[in-house]
């Protein structure tokens, strides 16, 4: 906010808390970013919010009052805009306008756009808005599904609880993919007369998992080893989705060998491990003192390779 | 993954919003928490629907049901304008004998009436 937030909502430094409040609600009214696409009056209205966030509270205005803070004197909250996310490809707030039921264009419409969810891609939201549409079944409900990254993996069972109220157990498919969508057959709303319920459509996100990632049905894990078990090889046990299994480390392995746990992905997928080799907590004395010995005679330099740029 | 906002979190975030507006918003349906198994979450776009939603309800005294008319026609165009968006870009891109085309027949059916 530059100058004088009393300027901004039209006032002058005379102005009761009452007025403030009012003059802010009218330049909102007529000035706010989602209701006008004018650029200046999305100006006018962040000056206006700046400066009602500064004199909404009476204390604030008599410290600005009495020049003990600028107006830029304090932390203000970010205003968040939902038209920046309005617009956005797959916003689940996204409704048709009109032309699905257009006869001569809803082809060339859903070719463009694919067809929407439902009326709206929500909850029941208004109701049927096709007049055509009061013999018909019931309507289609759409919502986000978070799973975790395990239950994706392996498949099973979770309970929801409905936006709506009342909940609902989903069978989650092994190895489903983030944004894949889960269709519940006649569990979304109630048809009108001869129709039956409309669907419902979960639409899935995967959460991260600490140390697993996904790629298709492969699981990729790193898994840390030990200095000793690098130079001497060995058995470890390497977690995978169904538990841990043996997986055989070998001589002289190093940061960033794959080993290829066949089976051990999702429906017949493999679990590749990339292997990383730590550090003892401490570096010891003898330790130290092996090392020193060894690199005597037996010095290498992994860096050999390397194209130095010049 | 898009970072999600718990009942609580978005109640603190949002200065205008309480427990029992977000719940009356979500009743009306013109917010819809993504499930998750802790429980009713928001994204960031939700938060700064909320916004909208509680601004909506400050200035006009809007009533749930009010809202969800509002809302419904912000949204039908918000998403005609991004449809639109889409369209114009892509005319943009054609030659210019595909734009001329086009619009000498969009003047014709939306500016002049001649159509």
């Amino acid at each position: 906010m530059a100058g004088d937030p009393y300027a901004a909502l039209g006032l002058t430094k005379a102005a009761s808390d009452a007025e403030i409040k009012k003059a802010y609600r009218r330049i909102a009214k007529s000035d706010h970013p989602d209701l006008n696409p004018d650029p200046a009056a999305t100006a006018r209205f962040k000056a206006a919010s700046a400066a009602y966030d500064l004199l909404k509270d009476p204390e604030q205005r008599r410290r600005f009052d009495a020049g003990e803070i600028d107006d830029q004197g304090q932390e203000r909250p970010q205003r968040r805009a939902w038209r920046d996310h309005a617009e956005a490809a797959g916003n689940p707030y996204a409704r048709s306008y009109g032309f699905d039921g257009d006869p001569d264009l809803s082809d060339v419409f859903s070719d463009l756009f694919g067809r929407r969810g439902g009326f709206g891609g929500g909850f029941g939201r208004g109701g049927h808005e096709d007049p055509r549409d009061f013999h018909a079944r019931g309507q289609d409900y759409r919502f986000s599904l978070q799973v975790d990254f395990l239950t994706a993996a392996r498949g099973g069972k979770t309970r929801i609880t409905l936006p709506e109220g009342g909940d609902l157990e989903v069978t989650i498919p092994k190895g489903v993919r983030d944004g894949q969508t889960i269709r519940l057959k006649g569990k979304g709303g109630r048809g009108l007369g001869q129709g039956g319920a409309g669907d419902a459509y979960l639409t899935v996100s995967i959460a991260p998992h600490p140390d697993f990632r996904r790629e298709g049905d492969d699981i990729l894990l790193t898994l840390p080893i030990s200095l000793d078990e690098a130079v001497l090889g060995g058995k470890v046990a390497a977690p995978t989705i169904d538990g841990p299994v043996n997986l055989t480390i070998p001589k002289g392995a190093t940061t960033g060998t794959r080993l290829r746990l066949r089976g051990r992905g999702i429906n017949g997928g493999d679990q590749q491990v990339e292997l990383k080799i730590v550090m003892p907590p401490r570096v010891d004395d003898r330790l130290v003192r092996f090392f020193e010995e060894w690199r005597k005679d037996h010095a290498y330099d992994p860096r050999a390779g390397m194209k130095t740029g010049e | 993954m898009a970072r999600h906002y718990s009942e609580t979190e978005v109640v603190a975030i949002l200065d205008d919003l309480d427990r029992a507006r977000l719940q009356s918003f979500v009743s009306a349906q013109v917010v819809t928490p993504v499930v998750t198994p802790q429980g009713p979450a928001f994204t960031e776009a939700d938060v700064a629907r909320l916004q909208l939603l509680c601004d909506l309800s400050e200035f006009y005294d809007l009533r749930p049901d009010s809202l969800g008319m509002v809302m419904s026609l912000i949204d039908q165009l918000n998403t005609a304008r991004g449809d639109m968006r889409a369209l114009i870009q892509a005319v943009a891109s054609e030659p210019d004998e595909v734009r001329g085309r086009i619009m000498t027949y969009v003047r014709r059916v939306r500016v002049t009436g001649q159509g």
